[in-house]
């Protein structure tokens, strides 16, 4: 049975040792941590003890190895340690800079090179047939979704348009990874997730068109997408407010006990603000089991991650909130399913954040809104669209496994297209939701002053009907 | 090599093992064979050459790269980082995402919330003020050891002495930098008059070595009419600009990201100075944290963070601040240079200092150096830490890891210091803080019409009005208000 640990259930004594100890973490593979000294003990023999525990004990999950760099060289072992507060450190009598960046990059976990031939390794998730074909149609899915959309938006049927063009794999194979029970908190480029777990065309086209069947009652822009029914939170504009969210949700899930925990998506972009650092540094001291993943798409809007950050990506800033990270291919479905399953079981048998930067690009323009030829060329573009494609890639591996072929892909496009026009035309023809939406849903229920606002909107548009749209009912 | 290829603002190098193809040369080195070499110093608005014009094709991808090492001082290797993450696939196995190459690897493997061992901390003096074998620190001269010992004194004094007064009611509050002299003085001593400082609190000690008196002090924490902030302020928020102290405000970590500001403005105004912020455990978790350190990475910002790491924020201890290997590795995460220090060594601390600003002037980037420390005094005069810590605990770090005693040791061993000395120095500050005490205590108030000048650099018509109405209500009711404050 797992030892349930909280914060608060440790009621700290006037008398604590002076010895900061960290919260002891409940965790079936890690051996427990003795108590520490008494500072009236710290004697020489006990402060060379204390090199024998050492506080931040690294934990493993049993089928994934956690590295454990360390920053130790023999000089080191010469001399004393002493415990400031936050646990014994070592001194260096030499005066060294630690740099900014390492010389080589975080290596990039992949399991499927650039053909879709498996890479040699040894732990990388198996993915059943069932599986892998929902997840290929599904990628295939989502592209003809942006390519249909993204026109629509052009002709001016729908007012905004926001593709995930070269990050199907993220979004598709995150999803296949997760459960359903687990809790989602997009950004806006994460509509595969919500397409995996069963949000179906007409329900996008709905809230696209902002019809009187979106769940949202045409209320925000599209691509807002949200389902309760499917635990994908309500997507909002502003950037990085969702990971903290994310983090509180995680916690109650905590705190409820339940087999699950809260996933939530950002960009590279995304992590500059500082609800991020918010969130991690929560994520980590509450011990909850969160998944950050930032898709590290190369762009936000027209920045470049030069002037992003001057980091070695994201990866790297998993360590300095204390918690675990790992690079992955965000190109490689394979590889972005396997780190997702890995980590979702950490976070919710060891309680802990996990964070994952996916590397990819954004083929796409930012959104309908961008001309993103102004600040990039075209044949970097292309390059990303055609040679590192993650849906073709994909492709190459089901094709070899027999699980796939020319004439099943030929079907499935054929079938989105025709659905996808018919969803749009049913969606285009439905009225829009009604004036009184406007104004319910700001509180619970509305008070006498929002009332009032709508009685006058509605007297005006009695008075001059011919000043409002006939398709929104009164 | 070309030395035109070595500025920082330059972060493109053809790498000599990738094979150009030859019609793309011309467009590649073009725009640095015009390059200017002076122009580095300052920060181009446009890049003539965008690293992002990636061609497809491996082998013609230009790599990103960054030199500059400051010749004295050897960044870490980051061995821990190439031993334990080298990719084990082909050379030819590395593809370049925006951002530049990353090898593959087909194991799956999270990179460890924290290192097995902590991050050490650099020390020069043991706790008996011995140098320690090997240490490489900066030296420090008789005129200048004796004045930071002296400093350290003084200010330990005036702690001692303002907070009795708040105790007696005499002042509102008062904050003190008890087991914190070393930071204070030895930071300030290592730097420059013309760096300019971006205080949190608890930093009066580099005001105090700049030349601010301690009358000066004392009239701020009285809020009188010799206060340069015009009674405005709580006590201790202490600021001066002939000492290049910013004021400082109240709310956590705001002035980070405007010391990066203030540096970049150094930087295009081609100042031989640096910005230096100093800030505690608890404010690295503020969101104003997060966008200084990046802010200042990305825009190369000659700026010099120091984290008084003191284990506590009020009754917060630092494992429920933050879960890291403290604040050290933080700076991995910016792309920033970092040390980690013992805050109780004056020696160390002048040293890093010393050295980060000379990289952050010379290389034109950031510097995070995390103090190791222990608050020993209460938070402030509001809190009383005996409700959340132990006495023992508080009286070892008093006792036995007392930064000033430790720097005294020193000095003394070095024939600079003498009991004689120490006595005299101590009966000098006392009486000076008494006497101005007496003065600041007697000195009226600021002006009324201060409450209203300066909100803008104009007094605007409505504020002018209000100043009116209340001029008119201590007409009607002089009983009800102060009589130290002047009309």
């Amino acid at each position: 049975m797992r030892k349930f640990t909280t914060i608060f259930s440790h009621i700290k004594s006037t008398k604590m040792n002076f010895s900061v100890s960290l919260l002891h973490r409940s965790s079936p593979f890690c051996p427990n941590q003795p108590p520490h000294p008494n500072f009236k003990n710290l004697t020489w023999q006990n402060r060379d003890s204390l090199l024998l525990f050492p506080l931040l004990c690294s934990r493993h999950f049993a089928s994934t190895t956690a590295q454990n760099p360390s920053t130790l060289n023999a000089l080191q072992d010469h001399y004393q340690a002493i415990d400031f507060p936050g646990g014994a450190v070592q001194f260096i009598p030499e005066m060294r800079f630690i740099s900014e960046s390492p010389k080589e990059r975080i290596p990039c976990y992949r399991v499927l090179d650039d053909n879709g031939q498996p890479i040699l390794g040894h732990n990388f998730v198996q993915v059943s047939k069932e599986v892998a074909v929902k997840m290929y149609t599904d990628m295939v899915t989502l592209r003809s979704m942006d390519t249909i959309f993204y026109e629509a938006q052009r002709q001016g049927r729908i007012s905004f348009y926001v593709t995930a063009i070269g990050e199907e794999a993220i979004n598709v194979a995150s999803a296949a990874a997760l459960a359903m029970d687990d809790v989602v908190f997009p950004q806006y480029r994460e509509a595969g997730v919500l397409l995996w777990r069963g949000f179906t065309l007409q329900e996008f086209a709905n809230q696209l068109f902002s019809n009187i069947y979106d769940y949202g009652k045409g209320r925000q822009m599209p691509a807002h997408y949200g389902s309760k029914k499917h635990n994908y939170f309500t997507v909002a504009s502003t950037i990085a407010t969702q990971i903290s969210h994310a983090v509180g949700a995680a916690y109650s899930l905590k705190m409820d006990k339940k087999d699950a925990c809260a996933v939530t998506y950002f960009g590279d972009g995304g992590s500059s603000e500082g609800d991020f650092h918010a969130a991690l540094n929560f994520a980590a001291v509450l011990e909850a089991p969160v998944i950050f993943i930032c898709r590290n798409n190369g762009w936000a809007i027209s920045t470049p991650i030069s002037d992003q950050f001057r980091s070695d990506g994201v990866v790297v800033k998993g360590q300095a909130y204390g918690v675990r990270s790992i690079r992955v291919d965000g190109n490689d479905a394979l590889a972005i399913y396997s780190a997702i399953q890995a980590a979702r079981q950490m976070a919710i048998t060891e309680e802990r954040p996990i964070l994952i930067e996916a590397l990819t690009y954004r083929v796409g323009h930012h959104t309908t809104s961008d001309d993103s030829t102004k600040y990039r060329p075209a044949n970097e573009i292309e390059w990303w669209r055609v040679a590192r494609d993650p849906v073709v890639r994909f492709r190459k591996w089901i094709e070899k496994h027999g699980w796939w072929n020319d004439m099943a892909e030929s079907e499935l496009i054929n079938n989105l297209r025709q659905q996808l026009l018919h969803t749009i035309q049913e969606a285009e023809g439905v009225e829009k939701p009604p004036l009184a939406d406007s104004f319910s849903d700001v509180y619970d229920v509305a008070p006498s002053n929002l009332r009032e606002q709508e009685q006058w909107l509605k007297e005006i548009v009695r008075k001059q009907p011919q000043e409002y749209p006939t398709n929104i009912s009164v | 090599m070309a030395s035109w290829l070595l500025g920082r603002s330059s972060r493109i190098l053809i790498h000599q093992h990738h094979h150009l193809h030859k019609k793309y040369l011309p467009f590649l080195l073009g725009p640095f064979l015009n390059h200017n070499n002076s122009s580095c110093s300052s920060f181009p608005s446009t890049e003539p050459f965008r690293c992002r014009d990636a061609f497809p094709g491996k082998n013609s991808s230009p790599t990103l790269f960054r030199f500059s090492r400051h010749e004295s001082t050897k960044a870490e290797a980051q061995l821990e980082l190439e031993q334990d993450v080298a990719t084990e696939d082909e050379p030819n196995q590395v593809i370049d995402f925006p951002g530049g190459k990353v090898g593959f690897t087909s194991e799956m493997r999270f990179i460890s919330e924290s290192p097995e061992k902590r991050v050490p901390c650099y020390r020069v003096l043991d706790d008996n003020g011995e140098i320690v074998k090997y240490s490489n620190y900066v030296q420090v001269s008789k005129e200048m050891g004796v004045k930071m010992y002296s400093d350290m004194v003084t200010l330990q004094t005036m702690d001692n002495i303002f907070y009795e007064v708040q105790r007696q009611g005499r002042i509102s509050f008062y904050l003190t930098q008890m087991g914190e002299e070393a930071v204070n003085i030895a930071s300030a001593a290592a730097l420059a008059p013309d760096d300019i400082i971006l205080p949190q609190y608890r930093e009066p000690g580099v005001l105090l070595w700049r030349g601010f008196t301690l009358q000066q002090f004392v009239h701020q924490c009285f809020g009188n009419t010799h206060d340069f902030g015009k009674g405005r302020q709580m006590p201790i928020h202490y600021g001066s600009n002939q000492h290049n102290y910013f004021t400082v405000s109240s709310p956590i970590a705001t002035q980070l990201p405007q010391a990066v500001g203030a540096a970049y403005s150094l930087k295009m105004d081609g100042k031989s100075a640096c910005a230096v912020t100093f800030c505690g455990d608890g404010a690295t978790s503020e969101g104003d944290f997060h966008a200084a350190m990046n802010f200042a990475a990305v825009m190369e910002a000659p700026v010099v963070f120091i984290c008084r790491n003191n284990g506590w924020a009020i009754s917060t201890p630092v494992e429920d601040q933050f879960r890291s290997d403290g604040i050290v590795v933080k700076g991995k995460a910016y792309g920033i240079w970092s040390i980690r220090v013992d805050g109780n060594d004056a020696l160390a601390v002048y040293s890093a200092v010393h050295t980060a600003r000379e990289i952050a002037i010379k290389e034109k980037r950031p510097v995070l150096i995390e103090a190791l420390t222990y608050r020993v005094g209460h938070h402030s005069t509001s809190d009383d830490s005996t409700k959340y810590r132990g006495t023992d605990e508080i009286e070892y770090w008093k006792m036995a890891r007392n930064p000033v005693n430790r720097f005294k040791r020193w000095v003394e061993r070095n024939g600079w210091w003498s009991d004689k000395d120490e006595l005299e120095l101590r009966s000098s500050v006392r009486k000076q803080l008494m006497h101005a005490i007496q003065v600041a205590e007697k000195a009226q108030k600021p002006p009324l019409q201060d409450l209203f000048n300066d909100v803008y650099d104009q007094i605007p018509s409505n504020l002018q009005e209000q100043e009116r109405l209340i001029r008119k209500t201590i007409e009607k009711h002089p009983k009800d208000y102060p009589s130290d404050v002047p009309l």
